[in-house]
């Protein structure tokens, strides 16, 4: 065997070597994802083929599902509850979502600088955040019961007329918006926080010796620096807010009684809730599968709308 | 300087009277949940419990199932943690370390999947457990945790991409497989992302509602948040129990708080860079 064929032989072996080992690295790499693979087939790509089904059909669960065609979908827009539900769940979400963000980003700001006792300030906002809605339920009700709650002991020292609350229509909504916007805070403001930390301080430095105040350097610096994380914000909980739930079920009563989930008289019911009712109460869950849909379909929508019109407002550099 | 020294003392202001609305509801609930039936229902209240009854605290346990419900909800939440932590990391480790075919398609699909509101997955996901005759048992409550959440595997899959490739290269000439290193090396260098990733588990299972009101019917199956609303009402004279119960509900994820803040912090911004 010449010299040259033997190096020859030698690089083969060590290709042969090497593909085999990449082989089994594959291997390897596939059995280790085999739990997402599994995952991903049977509850993510399987349910969403077996959703679009359904909401294409009749079905109660105990009976297989027959094809209806269209039937789900046209009788949802022409139910009037449908649309008052879409409306709750818009309303909801356009009084939450600003107001959540600009109380978080002005909290943040106060935060972003050394301050004693800032384990303390971050302890105080972490605890909503940390609690389960069933202990916020408690929580409010020290203030807005209408019998013995804080809330209307004040208003009647002040000689006001006491309110109703949680059982008030037209209440309801705003007042869940406040409790959730309290009890969401603490999380966005650190996200914020940390937003903060990235914009250079020079820039501020710079500003200050142009003779900028704080607020402007607020509205022109922060503001603008921050706008990547405030759009990440913004579109995290509206995605999140069109799919609120447990906040409405627990707080309106759900848990005790399925059918005042949403209340009073549906003053409160968003497209979540009429899902639940839809789906778990009465069975029917090919239309709710058909409301799931929609909602799905109405947030792929939104959020490609806040996609083209972050370019408008966010500020990359 | 006296500029810096006003802004700071807005700051102050603004943070503490922030704090206070923060705080004082959770106080006046721990206030309830002391006081007896008569001082619970006065008109007008009573903010300061007189006498404080902590014997509520003790009722609680007599209260119907509340043993049970803390028990479930127990055992949901540290299934979902174990699984969670070994199902993420290994999925996470192959995708950041290992060739294997379609693997960038694949991760590519794990992002894709962050975005499908878990709405659309809800029914479809009650007809398969139903079908495994799981409904009314604990089981859907920690199941897919073991089958790598898309979050987390996103998590981790970040923490090992920033470890140097040396580490594995030397293992390897040591003769480890894939599942050693990631086993041996990688699992032991990223515990700052495990304890994020438990702490979030952890928040996210003890505080569920949606699933447990779908999935379980029997009451002694309830886990804690729905098993005390269902607590509520039972009978009269009973309310300020449940505000206890409630109150009890709260302590385990507020120590974990406690001691894991730092991990809180991490995972509030990992859930914003995602």
């Amino acid at each position: 065997m010449g010299n040259t064929e033997l190096a020859h032989t030698e690089v083969k072996n060590v290709v042969r070597k090497r593909r085999k080992k990449l082989n089994s690295d594959g291997k390897w790499g596939l059995v280790m994802v085999a739990p997402y693979l599994v995952h991903f087939v049977v509850f993510v790509l399987g349910s969403l083929l077996a959703s679009l089904y359904f909401s294409f059909s009749e079905y109660d669960i105990l009976n297989p599902p027959k094809w209806t065609g269209l039937e789900n979908y046209t009788k949802l827009f022409n139910e009037e509850i449908f649309w008052k539900a879409l409306g709750n769940t818009l309303y909801f979400a356009v009084l939450f979502v600003p107001l959540q963000t600009i109380f978080a980003l002005i909290l943040a700001t106060a935060l972003n600088q050394k301050l004693r006792g800032l384990k303390l300030f971050r302890l105080a906002h972490f605890l909503p955040v940390i609690s389960s809605w069933t202990v916020i339920l408690y929580v409010s009700d020290a203030f807005f019961n209408t019998r013995f709650g804080l809330a209307n002991d004040f208003l009647n020292r002040m000689g006001l007329e006491p309110q109703t609350w949680l059982q008030d229509p037209h209440l309801v909504i705003p007042l869940l918006v406040l409790i959730a916007v309290w009890k969401g805070i603490g999380y966005i403001m650190v996200i914020f926080l940390a937003g903060l930390q990235n914009v250079p301080s020079d820039v501020y430095e710079a500003a200050e010796i142009d003779g900028a105040g704080t607020f402007r350097k607020f509205m022109n610096i922060t503001v603008p620096l921050i706008s990547g994380t405030t759009f990440l914000v913004v579109v995290l909980s509206t995605i999140s807010t069109f799919q609120a739930f447990e906040q409405i079920y627990v707080m309106t009563g759900g848990a005790q009684d399925a059918t005042a989930a949403g209340g009073p008289n549906n003053s409160s019911l968003v497209l979540m809730i009429y899902l639940y009712r839809e789906g778990f109460s009465f069975l029917r869950m090919g239309y709710a599968s058909a409301i799931a849909w929609v909602l799905f379909v109405l947030l792929f929508i939104l959020t490609i709308v806040q996609v083209t019109l972050q370019k408008k407002w966010v500020h990359y550099e | 300087m006296n500029r810096y020294k006003l802004r700071k003392s807005v700051s102050y202001i603004i943070i503490t009277i922030s704090s206070l609305i923060m705080f004082v509801p959770f106080l006046s609930t721990v206030f309830n949940s002391l006081k007896n039936y008569a001082q619970y229902t006065a008109v007008p209240p009573k903010w300061i419990p007189n006498p404080v009854q902590w014997s509520n605290y003790s009722e609680v346990w007599k209260l119907g199932p509340f043993g049970q419900y803390t028990m479930n909800s127990a055992i949901v939440t540290v299934l979902s943690v174990i699984g969670a932590l070994i199902s993420c990391s290994m999925v996470a480790y192959a995708f950041a370390r290992i060739e294997f075919p379609f693997r960038n398609s694949l991760f590519m699909v794990v992002l894709g999947t962050m975005m499908i509101p878990p709405v659309v997955l809800i029914i479809p996901q009650f007809v398969i457990f139903k079908n495994l005759s799981m409904l009314d048992t604990l089981t859907p409550l920690w199941l897919l945790e073991w089958l790598a959440q898309p979050f987390g595997i996103f998590l981790m899959r970040q923490a090992f991409l920033a470890i140097p490739k040396d580490y594995e290269e030397s293992a390897k000439l040591d003769g480890c497989n894939p599942f050693q290193i990631y086993w041996r090396i990688f699992m032991p260098m990223c515990k700052p992302t495990f304890a994020t990733l438990a702490v979030f588990t952890f928040m996210t299972k003890w505080n569920e509602i949606l699933s447990p009101a779908i999935f379980l019917t029997s009451k002694e199956n309830f886990t804690l948040p729905i098993g005390i609303l269902s607590l509520g009402g039972q009978y009269n004279g009973s309310e300020q129990y449940v505000v206890a119960a409630a109150m009890l509900s709260l302590v385990p994820i507020l120590l974990v708080f406690l001691f894991a803040e730092k991990y809180f912090v991490q995972g509030s911004n990992s859930a914003g860079i995602k």
